[in-house]
């Protein structure tokens, strides 16, 4: 007797596309469906951020570069808010998969290691994106940017995300409940975030801290995308490009690893 | 067990009737409760509801001491750190008053345990006294938290006690009092973090936090001076550096106005049950 074809495995090829966008597109559904906190929450308070640092100096002061101190503080603010939504997208997902168990539902599908870790990455890669697009946008009626090299700017943003999106899915691996995850948040991500040279320019800093800031992703990140849209770096793209892409990898692949194990995801 | 008792079976009726227990005018032992449970809520988590906001001033100090410091004149003789210190201390009250009240009331009603507020013998204004000296304590127990943290970088004198005092305990209470209006307003999560982020925070940012209002242009001078979370800041940064960008007694009655005003619309929406009781 012929084998029902319909029991037969389903192929899938090197890649389960339709899986992996799946899951995708799930985590870009959430982040619409809570529009009005995932991209308005950002765009006011980074417009507060932008307001006060306005009001306070009057626009006025002059940073490195020629660059009035707005201009240089506008693509950090936007950049602190995408690497932000980055760890709140890599993250709460997995936190609320696995406090509701629905967890499940991901392991149990045909998909494997890889495209588990890529597709908790990239949704969170690309919300931080829009995150941080939209900011930039809503800034643009009151900060005139050159926007010299658009795709340099782009491609920092993508290292960016991609890796803030990372750390916050690593960190939702690791959290067991909701209390872990602010933790990660209040003592690690606006730390990192805010001491970044996101809203200070480096010259204002003592020795010790402008070499200890080197150490810190986040500058890397601000110093690359403020290079791409105003001309002016603080330190070498280039090198801080490399960083970016190497911390991308590693990072990639401790999740890939981690998920591969079912670390405090399979019993 | 001696054989008389187990042989009787157990008289089914009380031998006297039951008879309401008498709490007197006010329930002492019921707002104690409460109080305590709204208490014990925040120092359960004190790593997220004392330390973070700590670090998160201190890192706020950190970054505008960096970006502002140099370009910002001095006022006569504080630096702009100690300008910004009680401002930054007053946001971490403004936030986390909110942030108790408002989030007791939202969990409650999301997982249904509101009925325990609204079960128990408490009459609304032993409720809104119980939840909004609940608030009232995280504010003052995260402003003096804060001010300690900060007091580790930089000299904080005190110019005038009383100011900071009646301040910050009409801060924590005027918030402790809004949490409790947007909390009983709020039907998800949702709806609160939408005034958080659309009304709170921004009031607290653009309430002369980070400059001196002098600074402004007229209209907003004009608009700033509408914002009462301008005078809680303006009122408890003179009690640390002895000065004022607005009138001091036209702050103290603001402050109480607005106070008194939102102590009856709580009260007020508890008795009537809007958005508690079906």
């Amino acid at each position: 007797m012929e084998p029902n074809p319909s029991l037969a495995p389903r192929s899938f090829g090197r890649l389960n596309g339709r899986g992996l966008w799946t899951l995708i597109y799930r985590d870009l559904r959430r982040y619409w469906k809570y529009g009005v906190e995932s991209i308005g929450g950002p765009i006011v308070s980074s417009l507060l951020f932008l307001a006060v640092f306005v009001l306070a100096l009057g626009g006025q002061g002059e940073v490195g570069g020629g660059l009035t101190f707005v201009q240089f503080v506008a693509p950090g603010i936007a950049m602190f808010a995408l690497m932000h939504s980055g760890f709140f997208n890599g993250a709460a997902p997995l936190v609320h998969d696995k406090h509701e168990g629905m967890i499940q539902d991901v392991l149990s599908a045909p998909l494997n290691a890889f495209e588990v870790a890529a597709g908790y990455g990239l949704s969170a890669t690309l919300n931080a994106l829009v995150t941080g697009i939209a900011v930039l946008a809503a800034m643009t009626p009151f900060v005139a940017l050159p926007l010299g090299q658009p795709l340099v700017a782009l491609l920092f943003a993508v290292a960016g995300a991609a890796l803030f999106g990372l750390a916050g899915v690593l960190i939702g691996l690791w959290a067991d409940k909701w209390d872990h995850y602010s933790a990660a948040e209040s003592f690690l991500i606006l730390p990192l975030g805010m001491l970044s040279g996101a809203f200070f320019p480096l010259d204002g800093l003592p020795a010790l801290a402008r070499t200890l800031i080197l150490f810190n992703p986040a500058f890397h990140v601000i110093d690359g995308v403020r290079y791409g849209l105003t001309g002016y770096a603080a330190w070498a793209p280039g090198a801080s490009l490399a960083i970016l892409l190497i911390a991308d990898l590693a990072l990639a692949w401790l999740v890939w690893r981690l998920i591969a194990v079912g670390y405090k995801i399979k019993p | 067990m001696d054989s008389t008792a187990s042989s009787s079976p157990p008289s089914p009726l009380p031998t006297s009737p039951p008879v309401a227990r008498d709490l007197g005018a006010v329930n002492w032992r019921g707002l104690w409760t409460l109080y305590a449970k709204e208490v014990r809520r925040f120092l359960n988590v004190s790593t997220q509801t004392i330390l973070a906001p700590i670090i998160t001033s201190l890192l706020f100090l950190a970054i505008f001491t960096l970006a502002l410091g140099r370009t910002i004149p001095s006022l006569g003789s504080v630096s702009f750190a100690e300008f910004l210190a009680p401002g930054l201390i007053m946001m971490a009250i403004l936030q986390n008053s909110f942030a108790n009240t408002s989030s007791s009331l939202v969990i409650s009603k999301i997982q249904g345990n509101i009925v325990d507020l609204l079960m128990p013998p408490l009459s609304p204004s032993e409720l809104t006294l119980g939840l909004a000296c609940g608030g009232l304590s995280r504010g003052l127990v995260v402003g003096l938290s804060v001010g300690l943290g900060m007091w580790i970088f930089l000299p904080i004198g005190l110019y005038d006690p009383v100011f900071v005092v009646f301040h910050a305990v009409n801060a924590s209470l005027m918030l402790a009092l809004l949490g409790m209006v947007g909390g009983i307003w709020s039907e998800k999560f949702d709806h609160i973090a939408a005034v958080t982020n659309f009304v709170i925070t921004p009031m607290s940012f653009l309430s002369g936090t980070f400059y001196s209002i002098e600074r402004l242009p007229d209209n907003w001078q004009l608009i700033a001076l509408l914002n009462p979370f301008f005078y809680l800041i303006d009122g408890f940064r003179y009690g640390f550096i002895g000065h004022a960008d607005g009138s001091l007694w036209v702050g103290a009655l603001v402050v109480l106005t607005v106070n008194v005003g939102l102590w009856t619309l709580v009260h007020r929406m508890i008795s009537t049950g809007y958005h508690l009781k079906p």
